[in-house]
């Protein structure tokens, strides 16, 4: 419930100009107005502003990018539909690598941005501000790198699942054997035996009509342990995906926790010069200690022995 | 309505901070700006947004006005100030010397005319009219403390104290000066509120003035239909008078005892015993505990200051309740914490068997989700064992307190005095006792003992203590001034909760309709404190379908209006 007084106060400068007109002032800035508010302009392209929004406009336009292509990559619409939107593979592929090398030159300008400012003679206040914006893009890139990250964990999630519900119906017999080895990933001897097989059932080189079934069935077999050796592999890959994303998260913990440790090393160095020092110090206080005592008994010896002497000369 | 008055504050301040535009949605591109603010605004915006809010909203330097500044070419720069005298100068000295790209300027409370054409004028002749963007007056006089609680400025607070305004020798000019600032700040809070109340006030001291003036100032507003800061788009005229709010003014003289009391719930505790305002207590820790040894140097204390939030869930539980048990809570707080760490940790063993055991990969897929469900939900952990140790902290430092000056006896008598039952010990054991807390304590005791009383105990006990019997003296004054009442307490509400049980249940009739009261504004004139607030809560807690806000010109603690009731009693 502010009040806005922006025209009141356009007023006021009106009141003000027509009483100082009135007063005889001489306004020559009033031609200058215009001129100052131009005087900024040309400079905040190459400065560090200029650069800076350059960079949000870069990211904001990658965001963009992936948001707009985010239906398509993740193809939510079902796994049989032919739609014409639907991406090839090969254009996910293209889209990733494109992502990657955008936010790679991102991080790059970011990080030329930054030392840039180092080697700049500016006040303080302009440097922190100028390291708060840093911080804040930076903020904004990875945010943006994250939405490429999920996607692309979606994208591999889903080709799992979908190789894994399509390897369901024609391998009856590959399933059944991998039941009775009881284990997914024993394709080895599986498919040794079935060369054993192949090659004991062989008996002329005729393409006859069982041989034919056999041969098929032999495609069938080989074809299934392809998508099957495919589908370990996507899945390998979906791991090593998560993986790197953790692996990122703790990387980044353990670079925080390197700047306490520096600290912390530093500190110890300290406290050990300290402590060598302090015995320094002990030591030295010992000396004294027992130079004294030996002046103080010196003393005591020579007070008796005048004690003495002054005896002797009286007596 | 719905919304309370620290998230309708908030929403302004966000929206100012926003160039005063609604916020919009993808605002990660936002424009950098640079906020300026006085000591006044300072003290407005820090119990409301932190540091990391305000740099999420695309602000990357806050600074005070009154400091040396950079130029910062090519960054608009936002004011938040109060529209003084030296405070307009500075913004003048600043448009001279050409500082940032553009000037967002915000006035705290209403700026006059003359200030306004000062501003233009030196606008002017550095040629920076075009560059002073947008000038607004916020109407935000007034500090929010909780979802309903205010006070109304922390600088300054001497000119409006409850010192101030009773003074005996207190001359017109300035009564009327201090009736402008509460005035002023209240006007600014119903704005802010966005609503106009009916005001109920005692007759016959400063409440009455402060809700005459109030009045006037209201209706002036009013009348100019047009210009009205309060038809916004959220308000239509029908529902104007159906949801008008009770404000009740109250003056602090008519319950004396309650600010002396001694208190047994956390926030009041917090508030009386260690240093507290703002919403920011510091505790002094010591280092160790083993005595320190003759001659060597005394162990330094060092001073954590931590911030008591809003969105501490912890402590917007627990503010009210007793301190035993907040103690408990605490410790219930870190079994659970241990617990989820103890399962964090036991996915790190599962981590390690993992190798052995290939069998299925759905084995595998599912300790990765389960550790990166883990370690996302880390920084949780690490903010809940953050807050854990401040409320330990905190929750040790008044336990301290409390051991050493045997608070707990203070306030079980104090309470068996407010409530008037039977005493089991007499007064002068109590005071007697060496080492049953401070002499100030002491003296509390005794003069909420001589204010429930109304007979004067003898005073010999009184001076073998030493204590000063200048609040004594400024007592009787008001004793005789102004017939203070002694309401007699049941069920343990406070006299400022009664005052209000009895103006929402009355119902004064109206000639067209009765009003249903929903909401309801105390508002103490010369001094507040968290008891009240705590009582008042209490009371709409019991009572569904009504809330009530708490505000005071200044809160003190009993310390506090201890020596204040002494500079009185020394005149």
């Amino acid at each position: 419930m502010a009040a806005d007084i922006t025209l009141l106060f356009k007023a006021s400068v009106k009141t003000v100009k027509t009483r100082n007109k009135a007063l005889g002032l001489i306004d020559s800035s009033i031609r200058d107005e215009t001129g100052g508010a131009k005087r900024a302009r040309p400079r905040d392209r190459d400065s560090f502003g200029g650069r800076a929004r350059e960079v949000i406009s870069n990211i904001s336009k990658l965001k963009d990018f992936l948001l707009q292509h985010r239906k398509d990559y993740v193809n939510a619409g079902g796994v049989m539909c032919s739609d014409v939107s639907r991406m090839t593979d090969s254009e996910r592929d293209q889209i990733d690598q494109d992502a990657q090398i955008f936010m790679r030159t991102c991080a790059e300008a970011i990080g030329q941005l930054r030392s840039d400012m180092g080697k700049q003679v500016v006040s303080a206040q302009v440097r922190d501000h100028r390291a708060a914006v840093l911080d804040l893009i930076e903020a904004y890139l990875k945010g943006v790198c994250k939405l490429y990250s999920e996607q692309r964990a979606v994208r591999v999630k889903r080709v799992v699942d979908k190789k894994r519900l399509s390897r369901l119906e024609p391998e009856q017999i590959s399933h059944n054997k991998q039941q009775r080895d009881g284990e997914e990933n024993n394709d080895k001897p599986v498919s040794d035996s079935n060369v054993d097989l192949w090659e004991d059932n062989r008996v002329e080189d005729d393409l006859s009509p069982e041989e034919i079934q056999m041969f098929e069935q032999e495609n069938q077999r080989l074809v299934g342990e392809m998508n099957s050796l495919l589908d370990e592999v996507r899945h390998i890959e979906g791991k090593v995906v998560e993986i790197s994303r953790l692996q990122e998260i703790f990387s980044e913990k353990v670079l925080q926790q390197e700047t306490e440790i520096d600290s912390i090393h530093q500190l110890v160095v300290g406290a050990t010069e300290n402590v060598k020092e302090g015995n320094e110090d002990i030591r030295e206080a010992i000396k004294n200690n027992a130079g004294f005592r030996v002046w103080i008994l010196f003393f005591l010896v020579m007070c008796s022995f005048s004690l003495l002497f002054l005896d002797w000369y009286d007596g | 309505m719905a919304a309370s008055i620290r998230e309708k504050q908030t929403a302004a301040l966000k929206r100012m901070l926003n160039f005063n535009a609604p916020p919009l949605k993808n605002t990660t591109e936002s424009v950098w700006k640079v906020l300026i603010y006085d000591r006044f605004g300072q003290d407005i915006i820090s119990p409301l947004l932190s540091v990391k809010e305000l740099r999420d909203m695309g602000i990357t330097l806050h600074l005070l006005l009154h400091t040396d500044r950079d130029p910062i070419p090519d960054v608009p720069a936002i004011y938040f100030v109060m529209p003084t005298e030296e405070n307009t100068d500075r913004i003048c000295q600043d448009l001279r010397n050409q500082l940032y790209e553009s000037y967002y300027l915000n006035f705290i409370s209403a700026i006059s005319r003359s200030k306004l054409e000062d501003i233009a004028s030196a606008a002017l002749a550095a040629n920076a009219v075009n560059q002073v963007t947008k000038v607004f007056d916020q109407y935000l006089n007034f500090i929010t403390l909780e979802d309903d609680m205010f006070i109304l400025c922390n600088q300054n607070k001497e000119h409006i104290s409850y010192h101030a305004i009773n003074k005996p020798d207190i001359i017109d000019t300035d009564m009327e000066a201090i009736m402008d600032t509460i005035v002023d700040s209240l006007f600014c809070f119903f704005v802010t509120l966005g609503a106009v109340p009916i005001i109920r006030c005692p007759r016959g001291n400063a409440a009455e003035m402060v809700a005459v003036k109030l009045d006037k100032k209201l209706r002036e507003n009013l009348r100019d239909a047009r210009n009205s800061l309060f038809t916004g788009d959220t308000m239509g005229t029908g529902q104007f008078s159906f949801q008008r709010p009770l404000f009740v003014l109250a003056d602090r003289n008519l319950d004396l005892a309650t600010p002396l009391h001694h208190t047994w719930t956390y926030q009041a505790l917090i508030h009386d015993v260690l240093d507290f305002h703002l919403n920011r207590v510091s505790v002094e820790e010591s280092q160790g505990s083993e005595a320190s040894p003759a001659g060597a140097r005394p162990k330094k204390k060092n001073k954590k200051s931590y911030d008591l939030t809003g969105a501490d869930k912890f402590w917007q539980k627990h503010k009210g309740s007793p301190f035993p048990e907040v103690a408990e809570a605490v410790q219930e707080e870190l079994d659970t914490y241990r617990a989820q760490e103890d399962e964090v940790k036991r996915l790190k063993s599962i981590m390690g068997l993992e190798g052995e055991d290939d069998g299925a990969i759905s084995m595998l897929s599912d300790n990765t989700a389960k550790l990166t469900s883990a370690v996302s939900s880390l920084p949780e952990l690490l903010e809940k064992k953050r807050l854990i140790d401040l409320h330990t902290n905190v929750a040790t430092a008044v336990l301290d307190h409390i051991k050493s000056r045997k608070l707990d006896v203070y306030f079980e008598y104090e309470e068996k005095l407010m409530s008037k039952s039977t005493l089991d010990k007499s007064l002068l054991d109590i005071i007697s006792d060496p080492d049953a807390g401070t002499v100030e304590d002491k003296m509390r005791l005794f003069l909420i003992y001589y204010i429930t009383s109304q007979q004067p105990p003898s005073e010999v006990s009184f001076h073998q203590d030493g204590c000063n019997t200048s609040q004594l003296r400024d007592y009787d004054k008001f004793h005789s001034q102004n017939g203070v009442k002694n309401l007699v307490l049941k069920q343990h509400n406070l006299p400022v909760t009664r005052i209000l049980d009895n103006l929402m249940e009355m119902n004064p009739p109206v000639k067209y309709y009765r009003i249903i009261i929903s909401q309801a504004i105390v508002f103490v004139v010369g001094g507040g404190n968290y008891i009240e607030y705590q009582n008042l809560v209490d009371y709409t807690k019991a009572r569904q379908g009504k809330r009530v806000l708490y505000g005071c010109s200044e809160l003190f603690n009993a310390a506090q209006f201890m020596k204040q009731l002494s500079q009185l009693g020394q005149k």
